[in-house]
């Protein structure tokens, strides 16, 4: 009983307590903004307009809550992509690029390998889209490793190569000519939704949900328990500390950026596989689950459970904002909301420094003997 | 008596471990106070908590003879009390000046008033004969300019009372004692000192008193005058401390290192080692010994592999081992305790047990298929913390960051020790150690040599280098310019040498 | 760190006041928005945003003009992703919402009005420039457009259009016709026309433009072969290099003005205009503020055709479940007011021209199934040059 009542009181205190308040902190000042924005645009509606944001997800009920968990699972993963290449030392800014790739590959599979038979063809699409993601990882990977050129240069233009690419190969090998889009994949390259269009009805809801539990195990395990991921992260705290470990930097950076790749180029997969009727376009725009994976792993704080909750909070934000269109809002003015939400949001590092002060009399872990 | 400073009952928690209990710190006007303890006493808690990094748990501050709360280092500031880090705080790509200015930055309509901030710097430096360029890159100059640096940050912010903390646990003899001129100096002008250090000669060559800490619990405050060497280290220790190393005599055994015509230019063309040749033996410590900058650092980046620029060979016994990679020299029985504990020796971000695990993750010891055994680490790290005495608040969980400097060494010394190689590089190993610790760490190196393994200690104090080593080499401008034993030579001769006034055969 | 949260907070401000200033209208009447909690008439946005200068602004003009005027409150609503099930989403919010009508901008919708037209039988839709249909399987759905007859493998392909739904098409032959017949009649001779692929309404536009030409030679009494036509379907609908560089030699080559009916690939004969420093023929809406280089655009009347729907539906028959066609007859094509940009023609003649087409004088052929052969074989004062 003691025990329970200390871990209560020493909660913001412990490591996580002190992520999850910070990020808390965070979420409460952006929505703070957002509703001030609210006040300023609409003042007789604003309250009932944060109400819709705070509670949209739920409302249509379990179908809304399937069009947030949609929108949360390419998120969760690019999230991922960004948070682990963080640790690593790594700043993947090339996680729209790779998820583009990754589409692509998928939509391939989908579309042409129709020989496939039934679930082995979402299987290989998926893992097409996380093969490419991979390659295309890859290159900022060994460019940095091996010449030294920054990855976030390498990955800026690897994203408009991606974008430029992806469209000429739709146009050669999957297209619909009259609209200008990537053909639809063929039924069985869609991801199953492994039971969850019951529990969610009513919406296009795809097992990408379950493939970004996965991958959010699979991280979380590589980067706490094994020693691959021990040496990844010494690079990425110190990598003058892990040269001397002995750690082969350069095959870490490359590794890192790999593992980092395939996950945008899942999300890739999870976005395209399916038969909502989302296809590639062919205008050339970077796709946004990338930069999202941006913010969502700042509010994530880098870290794999963070993440899966900061991409659900993101999805569940995206679709308050939708339901904001109930009222007199002006579209772009909702679009402003939810980007400030979401951007202020993503700061939450900054209030760990806060969280930080605030409980300082307790206790002050960090920062010490430095 | 007037005090400018009083600390009275001075208590502070940290998750598992009390680092200051109930201490009590009077400072006078003008005086300089020494501050001893060993490792993790709390010496640099304690000072943290006058310069308001961190609040007490309770405990009273008085400024001035007025009580005061200094929530962080802006009151402070205010206050006009000022600290030098013991690990320095400054912005390397910055310059000087940037650097002096920084948070107090005075602007004319939004744009840096500059020039005026350079003559202010110029003109103390000038008073003080720091000889400090204003517009010199931090990472262009030496450790000792920094540490003016450092200095002139606090006089730029007309500081009343200095604290420094270990000042000069990185410097050279020579720049300790210009250090030493210049604190008298503040001094005469009225200023006033709290020094942190664990060098007693130092306390005893500049400070008018002294207070000892012992596990975070005071002791008491002696006048230095009257209190010799000794019983100031059985203050903070609890019993004698022996200044002599105990060791018999050597038996040399085969070569385990030789180090053959090692050559490195630097990035700027600049010869900074020149046709290094030496073997170090089995059952010998060898050191080396010089003025820091003199190429030592080379030399050791050359033969662990931390550098690979450099023409030469290296064997550890008969294999070449010039270009293998450092994983390999590792496994192949090579110790290494870095020169700089942050950069090199330490994962400040990963907690102790992670980091004393460093070279040995992928061992059978502390894996199975890939996936670390914490329990394994765990024991081992315990086993460590005992072994070496490494006081810590929460064992093995304990971040690296938190620990006390001394602690930090201590940790990268265990660890090092603990997988017993065949030879042993140490760099300044007992650098910033109270001097219980650098008794222990003694032992243990010439434990290592009776076992017939090889030492190479590479050390910047005199006192070091004659007691612990069995032979001497001195490295000056990157060359070898003696090779003398240790009872055959004088600190003087030594000096000499250093100074390259001297040549001997080597 | 305060410093920049608030500037971030002053640009979010300043952005979002400039973003705003547009709405506030000239119009006198009240706004009927003004205090409402549920909006009667609706538009779903698609891939582009309200203002993209084409499909989603044209018919949302004319929503407000009707909604303005008639005291009905109205909204749009933007989709979270471009799926169709996203559209659907949104169309149901709209629903929701209070809308009793809800206007699809573009073909991009067929599916899913097809999917939600039997839920809300209560609720009127209009889709522009497409008609429902299902999506049966997953490669052949695009056919359907083509053939309406082609049937796959895993079932029929389904038009049923419910009766609460109007779909509308526009006779792009017309306008084409009457964008050729002004050029002409200005003094241009050197022509060019570049469709995209040859679905029906590029074909349409292309062999209207045709006629035009040939109309207005006959009227000008020009000889035969005086009007040359360079024609060409690039098959592509987005921009290439293949499409600029044809342009850009077109122009070098003599010809002086060129009509792209191509979607994206317009772009590219843009580029190739203002290098070459050709003229162009805008299509779809009014492309004058694109560039200074289109001196008119075939239009297709956007505004007109959901106001009048929505006229049609709160003042007249309602919505028939028949596919309605906006043709010159009803205003629903035609080119834009402002003639300032040809040297002679004017208001006048083009007034003429299409009354012309109104009563019935001049007939505009608009069989797209004909080959070009056939077509230019009927007319004898227009050379034309097909490039495929
Ligand atoms: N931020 C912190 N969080 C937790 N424990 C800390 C923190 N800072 C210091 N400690 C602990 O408090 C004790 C005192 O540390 P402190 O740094 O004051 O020692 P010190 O006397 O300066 O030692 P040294 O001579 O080694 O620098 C140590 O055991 C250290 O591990
Ligand atoms: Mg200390």
């Amino acid at each position: 009983m003691n025990k329970l009542f200390k871990k209560i009181i020493g909660f913001p205190q412990s490591e996580s307590g002190e992520s999850f308040l910070s990020s808390f902190s965070a979420i409460l000042f952006g929505v703070a903004f957002g509703f001030i924005l609210m006040l300023i645009f609409n003042p007789s509606e604003a309250f009932e307009g944060i109400g819709i944001i705070l509670t949209g997800g739920f409302e249509a009920g379990r179908s809304s809550l399937g069009t947030v968990l949609v929108n949360s699972a390419p998120i969760i993963i690019t999230g991922l992509s960004v948070g682990f290449a963080f640790k690593t030392g790594l700043f993947n800014i090339g996680a729209t690029g790779q998820l583009t790739v990754g589409a692509f590959a998928a939509i391939f599979v989908g579309v042409n390998w129709t020989f496939l038979p039934g679930n082995l063809h979402w299987i290989v699409a998926v893992l097409a889209a996380i093969l490419a993601g991979a390659i295309w990882g890859i290159i900022p990977g060994l460019l940095k490793a091996f010449l030294n050129v920054h990855e976030v240069v390498a990955t800026i233009m690897l994203n408009y190569i991606a974008m430029y690419l992806v469209v000429l190969g739709v146009k050669e090998t999957v297209f619909n000519s009259l609209r200008s889009e990537s053909l639809s994949v063929h039924p069985n390259a869609a991801i199953p939704t492994f039971g969850l269009d019951k529990i969610f009805p009513d919406s296009s809801i795809t097992g990408g949900l379950i493939l970004a539990f996965i991958a959010v195990i699979i991280i979380y395990i590589i980067l706490k328990k094994t020693t691959f991921g021990y040496q990844l992260k010494a690079v990425g705290f110190n990598r003058y500390a892990a040269q001397y470990a002995g750690i082969n930097e350069k095959m870490n950076i490359v590794y890192s950026m790999a593992i980092a790749g395939a996950l945008s180029g899942l999300a890739g997969a999870v976005v395209f596989l399916t038969q909502s009727g989302i296809h590639i376009t062919t205008t050339y725009i970077l796709l946004p689950q990338g930069f999202d994976g941006i913010a969502v792993a700042l509010l994530g704080l880098s870290t794999p459970i963070g993440v899966l909750f900061a991409g659900i909070f993101f999805g569940y934000i995206k679709v308050g904002g939708f339901f904001l269109q109930r009222l007199a809002f002006e579209k772009e003015i909702i679009s402003v909301i939810i980007a400030s939400i979401i951007y202020f949001s993503a700061l939450s590092a900054i209030f760990k420094k806060y969280v930080r002060k605030v409980f300082a009399t307790k206790k002050n872990s960090d920062g010490g003997d430095e | 008596m007037e005090y400018v400073i009083e600390m009275l009952n001075i208590t502070k928690d940290f998750p598992g471990i009390r680092a200051n209990d109930n201490v009590t710190l009077q400072l006078k006007k003008g005086e300089i106070h020494a501050l001893l303890g060993e490792n993790g006493a709390g010496k640099s808690t304690l000072m943290s908590i006058l310069f308001g990094l961190y609040q007490p748990t309770s405990g009273t501050i008085k400024v001035r003879g007025e009580e005061v709360v200094v929530r962080n280092p802006n009151d402070a500031n205010e206050m006009q009390i000022g600290m030098v880090h013991q690990h320095f705080k400054l912005v390397h790509n910055f310059t000087v000046a940037e650097n002096i200015i920084l948070g107090k930055e005075d602007t004319n309509r939004g744009f840096l008033n500059m020039d005026d901030a350079i003559k202010k710097i110029t003109a103390l430096s000038e008073r003080y004969n720091f000889n400090i360029d204003a517009n010199a890159l931090i990472s262009d100059i030496s450790v000792g300019m920094q540490q003016r640096v450092e200095i002139l940050k606090m006089l730029y912010r007309d500081a009343e009372i200095m604290i420094f903390d270990e000042p000069t646990a990185v410097l050279t003899p020579q720049e300790i004692s210009e250090l030493m001129k210049i604190m008298k100096h503040l001094t005469e002008e009225g200023k006033s000192i709290i020094l942190i250090t664990h060098k007693l000669k130092e306390i005893k060559a500049v400070s008018n008193r002294c207070s000892v800490l012992r596990k975070g619990k005071y002791i008491g405050t002696v006048d230095v005058g009257k209190t010799s060497i000794e019983q100031m280290a059985e203050m903070m220790v609890g019993r004698k401390v022996l200044f002599e190393v105990e060791k018999g005599a050597s038996k040399i055994g085969e070569s385990i290192l030789s180090v053959k015509n090692l050559n490195m230019t630097n990035k700027v063309g600049k010869e900074v080692l020149r046709d290094v040749s030496f073997e170090v033996k089995a059952g010998e410590i060898l050191c080396i010994a010089g003025i820091e900058g003199n190429g030592q650092t080379q030399l050791i980046e050359a033969i662990t592999g931390l550098n690979s620029h450099f023409s030469g060979n290296v064997f550890i016994r008969e294999d070449e081992i010039t270009h293998k990679s450092i994983r390999n020299k590792t496994l192949t029985g090579i110790g290494h305790i870095p020169e700089d504990r942050h950069k090199h020796g330490l994962v400040l971000d990963y907690n102790l047990g992670e980091n004393m695990i460093l070279q040995s993750y992928f061992d059978n010891e502390f894996q199975n298929y890939g996936f670390l055994d914490f329990e394994a680490i765990s024991k081992h790290t315990n086993d460590l913390i005992e072994r070496f005495d490494i006081r810590i608040g929460r064992g093995e969980r304990t971040s690296a960051r938190s620990m006390s400097g001394g602690n930090q060494q201590k940790a990268i010394v265990a660890r090092e020790f603990d997988r017993n190689p065949d030879l042993m590089i140490a760099v300044q190993p007992t650098r910033g150690l109270d001097v219980g610790a650098i008794e222990y760490i003694h032992k243990q190196l010439v434990r290592l040599r009776d076992e017939n393994k090889a030492v190479l200690l590479v050390s910047l104090e005199l006192d070091e280098v004659l007691s612990v080593s069995d032979r001497i080499l001195v490295m000056y401008e990157g060359e070898l310019v003696a090779n003398v034993y240790p009872k055959d030579v004088t600190e003087n001769d030594l000096g000499l040498y250093m100074s390259g006034s001297k040549r001997g055969a080597v | 760190m305060k410093k920049l949260l608030v500037l971030v907070a002053a640009m979010v401000l300043v952005f979002t006041l400039s973003a705003c200033n547009d709405t506030a209208d000239e119009n006198t009447l009240p706004d009927p928005n003004e205090g409402a909690t549920s909006f009667e008439i609706a538009l779903v946005t698609d891939i582009g945003t309200i203002d993209d200068g084409s499909f989603n602004q044209g018919a949302w003009e004319g929503l407000v003009e009707y909604a303005v005027e008639h005291q009905f409150t109205h909204k749009y609503y933007q989709p979270i992703e471009k799926s169709t099930n996203d559209y659907v989403d949104a169309i149901e919010l709209a629903i929701d919402n209070g809308a009793r009508t809800v206007v699809c901008p573009g073909y991009l919708f067929e599916n899913a009005v097809w999917l939600v037209q039997g839920d809300y039988p209560e609720v009127n839709f209009i889709i522009l420039d497409g008609s429902p249909h299902n999506v049966i399987t997953w490669d052949d759905a695009s056919t359907a457009d083509v053939d309406e007859t082609v049937t796959i493998a895993d079932g029929a392909m389904d038009f049923t259009v419910e009766d609460n739904v109007q779909p509308i098409f526009y006779t792009e032959h017309e306008s084409a016709f009457l964008a050729g017949y002004a050029v002409v009649q200005d003094g241009f001779t050197e022509l060019g026309f570049i469709g995209g692929i040859a679905v029906p309404a590029v074909v349409k536009f292309g062999y209207g433009f045709v006629q035009g030409a040939d109309q207005a030679a006959q009227d000008m009494g020009l000889a035969d072969d005086a009007i040359s036509i360079n024609f060409w379907y690039s098959n592509v609908f987005w921009e290439t290099s293949e499409v600029q560089s044809t342009a850009a030699a077109w122009y070098t080559g003599g010809t002086e003005i060129i009509f792209a009916a191509a979607g994206g690939a317009g772009a590219s004969v843009m580029t190739a205009a203002s290098q070459e420093d050709g003229l162009m023929v805008g299509v779809d809406v009014d492309q004058s503020d694109v560039s200074e280089t289109i001196i008119t655009s075939a239009k297709k009347e956007l505004a007109i055709s959901v106001y009048d729907t929505l006229v049609e539906i709160y003042g007249g028959t309602g919505v028939l479940g028949v596919t309605a066609v906006f043709d010159v007859t009803n205003d629903g094509v035609g080119l834009p007011q402002d003639f300032s940009r040809f040297d002679t023609f004017d208001q006048a003649a083009y007034d003429i021209i299409f009354d012309k087409l109104v009563d019935g004088d001049i007939i505009v052929d608009g069989d797209n199934t004909q080959s070009l052969a056939t077509i230019i074989a009927k007319y004898d004062k227009v050379e034309v040059s097909d490039e495929n």
